[in-house]
Order: C-alpha cells, then sequence, then structure tokens
C-alpha cells in the first residue's frame, strides 16, 4: 500500500515539475510573479522528491508505474538507492535555491525575463530528476543532453552581458563533446549485451569481452569527466560556472557536476563487471591532478565566482580520489575497504554539494550588493551583510575542511580509506596510493588557504571601493535559503554518525556488503580495522563549542580595563589601500608553485621629477593557462584552419551546391549500380 | 499492331525524348527551349499511350492526356507568359560551353547506360531498355540546372528531370497507380507555377535572372 503511495509521489513529482515549467513558459510575460509562482513550484516538487528519496533509501527501489515502449526498448524510470541519494542531494540543493530564487530573481526584474528563469529552474529541475532515474541507456541520454541544453540556456540568461555568451559557447562544445564520447560507450555497450536497458546491462556485466569493457570504460570515463571538470576537460567549469546566475551556478557546481560521479559508480561498478584495478588507478591518477590543479588555480583567481568554481574542480578531484580508491580495492577483493571509500565518496558528494550550492548562494548575494565580481574591490562586507558572511563563513570552513563541519568528516573519512592500502597486495599500487595520500593533504591545506583568501579579500577590513562601502544585506528569502544550507553544513558534520548508515545502505545496493555497524559504534566513526583510528564529530563539536566560550569568556576582560585607541599608522592615515589584497595573499603560493602557474609579473614606476620619490607603483600579474596554451589553442587552430579551407567550397552559387549533389549522385549510382 | 510495331515506336518515342534533352542543352535561346520542351512532353505523352495500348491498363490513357495537356500546353504557356512579362534577355549564358555540354551529355548517357544495366538484365518488361534512357534524361536534365545561369533555365531543367523521372517510371512498372500519378502532376504545375512567380521576383529584386548575383546572399 505505501508502495504505490510513493509510486504516485513519484509521478506527481515529475508532472509537477513538467507543469510549472509549462506554466511559467506560458505566461512568462506576467515576469516576477509568474517566477514566484514556478519557484513554489519546485520547492513543492523538491520537498517531494526529498520524501521520495528518504523512502527509497530507507525501503525498497521503485520502477515508476507507466513506461514507454520504444524502438530502444521500454523506458522506464527507476529510483534504487543509489539514484534516490543523487536524488535527495538535488533535491535539498534545489529547496533552498528556490527559497533563495524569490529575493535574487529581483536582479534581473525589468532586464531580463525573469519568468523563462522560473521555466528553465522547473525544467533543469526535471531534467536532474530524469537523469537519475532513467533506466535505458537512450532515456538516460536524453535526458542527460536536456540537463546539458538546460543548463546553457540558463548559463546565457545574462546573454547581453560581455563575455557570457563566449563562455556560454565554450561549454556548449565541451559538454556536447563530452556526450558524444559518451553515446560511443553506451552503444558499444548495447551492441554487446543486446538491450538498451539497464537491467540487462548489469545483468550482463561479466559477459563483455575485457577490451570491451576497457573501451567503454575509457568512453565513459573522459565523457562523464568532461562534465565533472576533470582537468584537462574543466576548461569550460571555470567559464560557465561564474557567467550563470548565482542561483544557476549554486546547481551546477553543487549538483550537475555530480550527476557524473552517480553515473560513473553506477556504471564502472554495475555495468562494467569487474574493475581491473588499472581502471581504479587511472581514476585516482586524474583525481589527483584535479584536485592538486583545481585548487591551485582557484589561488589566482581574483573573480570570487571563479574560485569557486575551480573549488568545485578540486573537490570533483577529491571525489575521483575517492572512487579510484574504491575501485582499485574492489579490484583487490577487498570490497568491506572498497565500501568505505564509496561511501566516504558519497558523503564527500554530499557534503560538497551543500556547502557549495551555499558559497555559490553567498558569492550571488555578495554579487547583488556590490555589482561586481572581482574580490579585489571588495572588503569590509562583514559589516553591511553581517547574516551573508557567517553563513558564507560556514560554508568555507565546510569546505576547508574544519572539525566538525560536514566536509571535514567526509575528508577525515577518505583519508582513512586511503591509509588502508596496506591491505593491497601489490607493492607498486602501495606506493601510488600513498603518493595520493600526500596529494590529498596538500590539497586540503590549500583549500584552508583559499578559504581564508576569500573570506578575508571579501568580507574583512575596509571596503575598497564606493560599491563595497554602499552594499546592503540582502532580501530575507535569499538568507533563509542559504540559512537552510549552512544549517545543513553543520549537521552533516555533528550528526554524521546517524548519517552514516543511511549513506551505507546506498553502498550496500552497490557493493552488497554493508560496513554501517563498523564504522559507526555510538558517536564514535572509525574505519574499518577498529583500533586505526577513532573520531568522534559530535565530541569535537562540544570541545570547539566550549573552546570558543572560554576564549570569549578570557579574552573579554571586565570592564574598565580596555583602552580603546587609533591604531598606530606611522604618520600616514590608514585607508583601504594599505590592505593586504588577495594577490597579495597568494602570492608566496604562486612563488612556491611557479612551475605551475608560470606567472608574468610586471612592475611599472611612475616617477616625478626625482628618481627617489614614486608617484605610482603598477603591478601587473598573468598566469598562463597550461592546458589552453598547449592543447585547446592548437586545436581551436587546427579547427579554424580546416574550416577556412571548407569555405572554398561553400561559394555561395547555387550551380556549385548543385554540381555538389550532381556529383555525388553519379558517383553514388556508379559504384552502388 | 504487331508487337514489333509497338516495340519500335516505344523505342523511337524514347529515343526522341532523349534527342529533345540533348538539344535542350544546345539550346542559345530562352523560346527555343520552351518549345524544344513541348516537342519533348509531347513525345513523353505519345509514349505513355503506346504503352497504354500495348498492356491495355485504361488509367496509363488518363496519364497519357494529363501530360499532353499540362506540359505541352498548360506549363509552357506559362512559361512563355513569365518569360514576356519580365523582358529577360533571350540568350541562355551558358557556363559551360555548348560543345564541351553536348561531349558531357554524352557521358552522362553512358554513364545512364552502365548504371542501368543491372536492372535491365532482371526486367521482362517491353519497355525495359527505356530505363537507361529515363537515367540519361534525369541526369542531363541535372547538368542543364547547373551549367546555365538564368533562373527560367533552372525551371525549365527541374521539368525536364521530372520527365525522365516519369519515363522511368512508366518503362519499368508500367505506370504507378493513378491517385499518384495525379499527385505527381499536381506536384509539377504547382511547382512550375511557384518557380515562374519566384523568377519574376527574383528579377525584381535583383533586376537579373542571374542565379551567379545570388552569390551576396552569402554571409
Amino acid at each position: 500500500m505505501i508502495q504505490t503511495n510513493f509510486d504516485v509521489l513519484f509521478q506527481s513529482l515529475i508532472c509537477i515539475l513538467f507543469s510549472g515549467a509549462l506554466v511559467a513558459v506560458l505566461l512568462h510575460k506576467l515576469g516576477r510573479p509568474i517566477a514566484w509562482i514556478s519557484f513554489a513550484i519546485a520547492f513543492i516538487g523538491s520537498l517531494l522528491g526529498i520524501l521520495l528519496s528518504i523512502d527509497v533509501i530507507l525501503n525498497d527501489p521503485i520502477t515508476l508505474g507507466w513506461s514507454l515502449g520504444t524502438f530502444f526498448g521500454e523506458w522506464t524510470l527507476y529510483l534504487d538507492q543509489l539514484s534516490a541519494f543523487f536524488l535527495f542531494m538535488v533535491c535539498l540543493v534545489m529547496a533552498s535555491v528556490s527559497v533563495y530564487s524569490f529575493g535574487y530573481v529581483g536582479e534581473y526584474e525589468g532586464k531580463y525575463d525573469t519568468g523563462l528563469m522560473g521555466a528553465l529552474l522547473n525544467l533543469f529541475f526535471l531534467s536532474l530528476v530524469l537523469v537519475v532515474s532513467s533506466n535505458n541507456a537512450i532515456l538516460f541520454l536524453i535526458s542527460w543532453e536536456s540537463m546539458s541544453l538546460v543548463s546553457f540556456l540558463l548559463v546565457m540568461y545574462e546573454g547581453r552581458k560581455e563575455g557570457v555568451t563566449n563562455a556560454g559557447y565554450l561549454y556548449l562544445t565541451m559538454t556536447h563533446i563530452g556526450t558524444a564520447v559518451m553515446t560511443a560507450a553506451f552503444l558499444l555497450m548495447a551492441y554487446y549485451v543486446g538491450s538498451y536497458s539497464f537491467d540487462d546491462i548489469s545483468a550482463a556485466s561479466g559477459s563483455l569481452p575485457s577490451s570491451v569493457s576497457s573501451a567503454a570504460f575509457l568512453f565513459l570515463f573522459i565523457g562523464l569527466g568532461t562534465k565533472a571538470g576533470m582537468v584537462p576537460l574543466h576548461v569550460w567549469l571555470p567559464a560557465a560556472h561564474p557567467a550563470a546566475p548565482s542561483n544557476i551556478s549554486a546547481l551546477m557546481s553543487g549538483v550537475m557536476v555530480k550527476m557524473a560521479l552517480f553515473m560513473m559508480v553506477r556504471s564502472f561498478f554495475e555495468f562494467l563487471g569487474p574493475v581491473p584495478s588499472w581502471w581504479g588507478l587511472l581514476v585516482l591518477l586524474m583525481g589527483c591532478i584535479s584536485a592538486l590543479l583545481g585548487v591551485l588555480y582557484a589561488l589566482k583567481e581574483t573573480d570570487i565566482k571563479s574560485t569557486l568554481a575551480y573549488s568545485t574542480v578540486e573537490n570533483m578531484g577529491i571525489m575521483f580520489i575517492g572512487l579510484g580508491t574504491a575501485m582499485v580495492f574492489q579490484s583487490y577483493g577487498l570490497t568491506s575497504l572498497s565500501a568505505l571509500a564509496l561511501l566516504a565518496t558519497l558523503f564527500h558528494a554530499l557534503n560538497h554539494a551543500i556547502f557549495k550550492s551555499l558559497l555559490f548562494l553567498g558569492a550571488g548575494s555578495v554579487v547583488h550588493a556590490t555589482h561586481t565580481r572581482n574580490m579585489e574591490s571588495m572588503g569590509g562586507l562583514a559589516k553591511p551583510m553581517p547574516r551573508t558572511s557567517v553563513l558564507m563563513f560556514v560554508g568555507l570552513l565546510s569546505m576547508a575542511a574544519i572539525p566538525p563541519l560536514g566536509g571535514f568528516v567526509s575528508e577525515w573519512l577518505l583519508f582513512q580509506s586511503l591509509l588502508q592500502t596496506t591491505a593491497v597486495p601489490d607493492i607498486l599500487v602501495k606506493m601510488l596510493m600513498s603518493v595520493s595520500i600526500a596529494i590529498l593533504a596538500l590539497t586540503g591545506a590549500l583549500a584552508v588557504a583559499m578559504a581564508v583568501r576569500l573570506f578575508g579579500t571579501t568580507f574583512l577590513a575596509r571596503p575598497r571601493t564606493e560599491q563595497a562601502k554602499n552594499a546592503v544585506e540582502s532580501p530575507k528569502t535569499m538568507l533563509w535559503g542559504m540559512s537552510f544550507l549552512a544549517a545543513l553544513c553543520i549537521l552533516l558534520g555533528v550528526l554524521s554518525s546517524w548519517i552514516i548508515p543511511y549513506i551505507d545502505n546506498v553502498t550496500e545496493s552497490v557493493l552488497g556488503v554493508s560496513i554501517g555497524s563498523s564504522v559507526v559504534d555510538g558517536l564514535s566513526i572509525s574505519p574499518e580495522s577498529n583500533d586505526f583510528a577513532t573520531m568522534a564529530p559530535l565530541l569535537i563539536a562540544l570541545l570547539a563549542l566550549i573552546g570558543i566560550v572560554m576564549a570569549w569568556v578570557l579574552g573579554h576582560p571586565k570592564s574598565g580595563t580596555e583602552r580603546t585607541s587609533g591604531t598606530w599608522d606611522c604618520g600616514t592615515p590608514l585607508s583601504s589601500r594599505n590592505e593586504y589584497t588577495g594577490t597579495a595573499l597568494s602570492n608566496p603560493i604562486v612563488r612556491v608553485f611557479g612551475n605551475i602557474y608560470r606567472p608574468q609579473s610586471e612592475i611599472r614606476t611612475e616617477s616625478t621629477s626625482s628618481p627617489y620619490i614614486r608617484k605610482r607603483l603598477f603591478y601587473e600579474v598573468h598566469f598562463g593557462d597550461v592546458f589552453e596554451r598547449r592543447i585547446y589553442h592548437p586545436i581551436t587552430i587546427l579547427f579554424t584552419g580546416i574550416a577556412k579551407r571548407m569555405t572554398v567550397i561553400q561559394a555561395g552559387s547555387i550551380q556549385a551546391y548543385l554540381g555538389y549533389i550532381f556529383m555525388m549522385l553519379v558517383l553514388l549510382l556508379v559504384v552502388f549500380r | 499492331m504487331s508487337s514489333e510495331v509497338l516495340t519500335d515506336a516505344i523505342n523511337g518515342l524514347a529515343a526522341i525524348i532523349l534527342l529533345t534533352s540533348i538539344v535542350l542543352v544546345a539550346s542559345k535561346r530562352m523560346r527555343s527551349l520552351v518549345r524544344t520542351f513541348m516537342i519533348q512532353s509531347l513525345a513523353l505523352g505519345m509514349f505513355a499511350a503506346v504503352v497504354a495500348y500495348y498492356t491495355g491498363a485504361d488509367h496509363i490513357y488518363i496519364v497519357a492526356v494529363l501530360t499532353i495537356a499540362l506540359k505541352v500546353f498548360v506549363i509552357p504557356y506559362f512559361l512563355e507568359y513569365t518569360i514576356d512579362k519580365i523582358h529577360v534577355k533571350k540568350e541562355i549564358e551558358p557556363l559551360v560551353g555548348i560543345p564541351m555540354s553536348l561531349l558531357i551529355c554524352a557521358g552522362l548517357a553512358f554513364v545512364g547506360y552502365y548504371v542501368s544495366e543491372p536492372i535491365i538484365a532482371s526486367g521482362d518488361a517491353i519497355t525495359k531498355n527505356c530505363f537507361a534512357i529515363s537515367l540519361a534524361v534525369v541526369l542531363i536534365g541535372l547538368f542543364l540546372m547547373i551549367s546555365r545561369r538564368k533562373a527560367m533555365t533552372e525551371v525549365i531543367a527541374i521539368l525536364v528531370i521530372e520527365n525522365g523521372i516519369f519515363l522511368g517510371a512508366i518503362s519499368i512498372t508500367y505506370g504507378m497507380p493513378l491517385i499518384v500519378e495525379i499527385g505527381v502532376f499536381f506536384d509539377v504545375l504547382v511547382a512550375a507555377l511557384i518557380m515562374g512567380i519566384f523568377a519574376y521576383k527574383i528579377n525584381r529584386t535583383f533586376e537579373t535572372l542571374d542565379t551567379t548575383f545570388m552569390r551576396r546572399l552569402r554571409d
């Protein structure tokens, strides 16, 4: 009885989102009211989705009542624990984004079509739901493509702004390359299995020839990696995510890139059968590269949203490290260790979805208030925007993996699972995995630096520009949307010992092994081997709380003993010009990693008549993007060269076009007579 | 009539159709182009009539009558009317010289035979040899379209292609069902009308019917 009820819930979720999009498209002329209605519909949809996914994670998988028979087999929608977990993630983020959008859409009032934004938001939500629930390769590809196209439209939403169109087309090109490669993978699998249904493909997983499954793996990894922002296929991500409106950036960075992770978990473990260890090592390697380069590039950015976008590249890299570890363990038959790594990966995915969307929403508030994305022209925003800054602070703590927040717990689990490599018999693999531990540690440290830099440059010190001085706090709805996510950031960490068993349900459905009971023991969390390490997030939280209270009490001596006076300023009045900038903060790191950044800095002085008195100093620094210069630039030159050659046949003359047809016809007739 | 006479008549008419196509390529003036097209269509109508007599299928008679009515009278009349109305220069202005065009047409006739040979070998219809001619006519029509500049010549070229297709349809299947034929006739008529109107519009916009000027539409 309950089963059918949830079945109906699933159907109504899809119908609600579809009708929300339809209504908003039809009535988009009405502007803001219709946008509000569609956001409300998205919000209701996300509540339904949360309910539904919790039920599926706790109980049984469900199949949607109706299915569509097509040339490519039955098209059914199906939710199992894994897809429900990702649906849960989508709906959590979507719930807060839809609330946030109520206030945020005001920025576009009168400039862009706000009703359209509501329609696209609903469509985006719908395509995300379909991506996680498709049970047929072709249906999945269609949903995937519609997700990409709708998000492309959303990236182009502020199309009249400079640079947005370029970012949008870059995104469109990259995502299509990815989809094309993925299509090849699925067609390959379907050809050997003889069916497009995911059920049949996973049932036949072991029977694929190893060369075929390896080819399919490589295609899928490249195709999905493009969407996930894997280095060196990441170039579109730092361009497109910041270009989109901030509520959409939150969805793209928080949720959409996770869809790639979802399909990787599903296809690598369920479709492609027994995993050879080199697959895992490849994923691990790419993960390490993405994590390290992502955070390094994030440190050089002065654009607040680009910084966050590069941080997404980094975090996807961390998830790939976890996924690769799980695959390596799986290939050596260490299923319970594999489950630990996968659990850490999924948990980190959830945490990243929450804190990254929180940060993007916060960045949206900041941009909304200052009308610039350049952090160097912000500063001092903690005063005019106290709530936003506190919420951003929570998100940044989680991103920097500070205990006891969610980001810390998942990264800790990931470290623990990497440290279990001693169980792997192959010495070479052991060594490689140890290197990845070091890289992960380095990444974590740099992530802290990035968080400090982002918060310090944006919110602390004095405002550097007029815009920053005149900033005002965001509307209430925007703050509510963010507060929900910030609360989740904290709860996911503090209550992780209660949450992990549910994620364990998900990994159990993928790998068939439950490790929940051995990982969680009362309040404390520990990896597989009990006496290895133990950690209790709740106790850490209590300790931290006590520490903060103590510091506050001790740090505030009794009144009367305080003395307030100006800062010693060497006789020059201190202004925002004396502040430490974000570029300056990251300069030591840029120097240390000069080989990667390849900075080109230039200092020019404008002197007066006396060489000892300088009027002005200019400092300019440029970073060359290695991938752009070495990979993408040559490819672009090649293709534009070919295209230029091809324009010769595009003569614009009717006779020439007819001539091509004629020659082709005669040729075909003669060849195939 | 004996079947030998019929075969001779059919082959002779088909030869006329091919010859008129080549004459079309060799024509230098717009009006002679239309006239030659009339002769070709007349031969085609008579061809259909002979096939109808041979097979005893009544509906082919109707097709023959329709062919003659439309392609010998209505469409040529309309084309001449358009040519008069837009005061087009009567010269054809070929892109490929006429001697060269004729050589290419000979080559295309060979291609037609070469391509249709396997089909002819397996067929048993009396008209099967005409299939090669029909292919050659289609190819010559296409060539006419490519090698001439004026929009009016392109209209006639497409009508020639249609004639070739019609000849092919009759020669290998003794004609399609009547309803299909009538539909095709209607299409051809409408196409000729529309293209005539387009030619008129093109002339008014570009002050010429020379389609090479439409290069400007690029970019």
